[in-house]
């Protein structure tokens, strides 16, 4: 078991970028592929692509992300890569279905996004735990439903959001998207 | 050079403790799981802290540290003054800065205890908070609980069903709610206890070493 105490950096910086991608034509970067729901947390137990067992504890002032790098040695490296997010695409008929469709994903404190005229939830469970929340909208055909991957949810004008009830400060309703490039 | 900043870095802050939540509605055992824990978690060589919630007193803070089993300074009190979950997810400044000072006034301690206050189902932990949380409910709230899908039941890391002594009296198909619960929760763990008697207790104690502490 390899501990790991710190985020050394992104993928992305230069000085990292050249490191890695050097070690890269010769195999030796591992990927640990953590779970969208995992990234919040600081420590963690995970193993990464070739096997080898991780345990993350991080001071609380870092965090994991997508292109984390939590290894860099002369002949090996290991890179966080988070996996798809999944998404509940819900899209109302009607204004009025918009605004209890808002009531309620809002008493549910879903994580969402605004997407225009649909709203994008963050699942972090089971489909059917959260359409069976919501049953009354899509039986009566209020609200359509879809299941999205990350790649699939449109970039443009969304826009994040907290569920209604949050009050602030610093939670875990803002998914950051460090995509590949 | 890259190399030698990396390392730099890497050893100059020594980790910090786990923080773990504890919660679950009220009067389903959470100040008693914490009591079971404490002289489980002292024989292992854990060093510990624990972090209380409550309404509008510090009743359970006083409880732990009246109980004779931890240094009363290790147990510091929150005052949520309103709904328990709004302390633990939706801002838990006042739970982070109760970590944080016991951290600074206890160096060296690996864990700290965050028990919330008595809540409903829909009750989470932020991870801005918690690095890992349990959810406690029991029997004698009745074995349909599982199946009403609460999102403190289905998302928490490890569910512990407590009170399993009482399930013949009061009604309840124990291993009928534990099947619903595992299946609810799409198999992540769920633990019985009866904290009264310790039943459970070494379990609790050896998924919490397993999950943030690494000891296996």
């Amino acid at each position: 078991m390899r501990r790991i105490e710190h985020v050394l950096g992104s993928r992305l910086e230069p000085d990292m970028s050249e490191a890695l991608h050097r070690l890269e034509h010769r195999g030796a970067v591992d990927i640990v592929a953590v779970p969208a729901a995992d990234l919040a947390r600081r420590r963690l137990l995970i193993s990464t692509r070739s096997g080898e067992e991780l345990a993350i504890a991080l001071p609380r002032t870092e965090k994991l992300f997508d292109g984390a790098v939590l290894l860099l040695e002369r002949d090996r490296a290991i890179v966080v890569r988070a996996a798809t997010e999944r998404w509940l695409r819900l899209e109302p008929r009607s204004i009025s279905d918009a605004v209890e469709l808002g009531y309620q994903v809002g008493n549910l404190h879903w994580r969402v996004r605004f997407g225009g005229e649909v709203l994008l939830v963050a699942l972090e469970g089971r489909p059917e735990d959260y359409t069976a929340r919501i049953e009354n909208l899509i039986a009566a055909r209020r609200v359509a439903v879809t299941v999205l991957d990350e790649e699939a949810v449109d970039s443009p004008p969304s826009h994040e959001a907290a569920p209604s009830h949050s009050h602030g400060a610093s939670h875990d309703s803002h998914p950051h998207h460090h995509r590949d490039h | 050079m890259l190399h030698a900043l990396r390392q730099a870095k890497a050893q100059a802050t020594a980790t910090v403790a786990a923080r773990v939540g504890i919660g679950g509605p009220v009067g389903s055992g959470k100040t008693a799981l914490i009591e079971a824990l404490i002289p489980v978690l002292q024989r292992r060589g854990v060093d510990f802290a624990v972090v209380t919630n409550d309404l509008v007193t510090k009743e359970d803070a006083e409880r732990l540290r009246r109980s004779g089993l931890i240094d009363p300074d290790r147990v510091s009190a929150v005052e949520a003054g309103a709904c328990p979950h709004t302390v633990i997810r939706e801002d838990p400044t006042l739970n982070i800065a109760a970590g944080d000072e016991l951290e600074a006034r206890f160096p060296g301690v690996e864990l700290i205890l965050f028990e919330s206050g008595g809540d409903n189902l829909a009750s989470t932990f932020s991870l801005d908070l918690v690095d890992w949380w349990i959810f406690v409910i029991d029997v004698a709230g009745g074995d349909d609980i599982p199946r009403k899908r609460g999102p403190g039941l289905l998302r928490c890391d490890l569910l512990v069903v407590n009170k399993i002594d009482l399930a013949p009296h009061v009604g309840v198909d124990l291993d009928r709610m534990l099947a619903d619960a595992r299946q609810v929760r799409g198999g992540k763990p769920v633990i019985a206890t009866n904290l009264k008697a310790g039943t459970g207790v070494e379990a609790v104690a050896d998924a919490i070493s397993a999950a943030v502490l690494f000891r296996i």
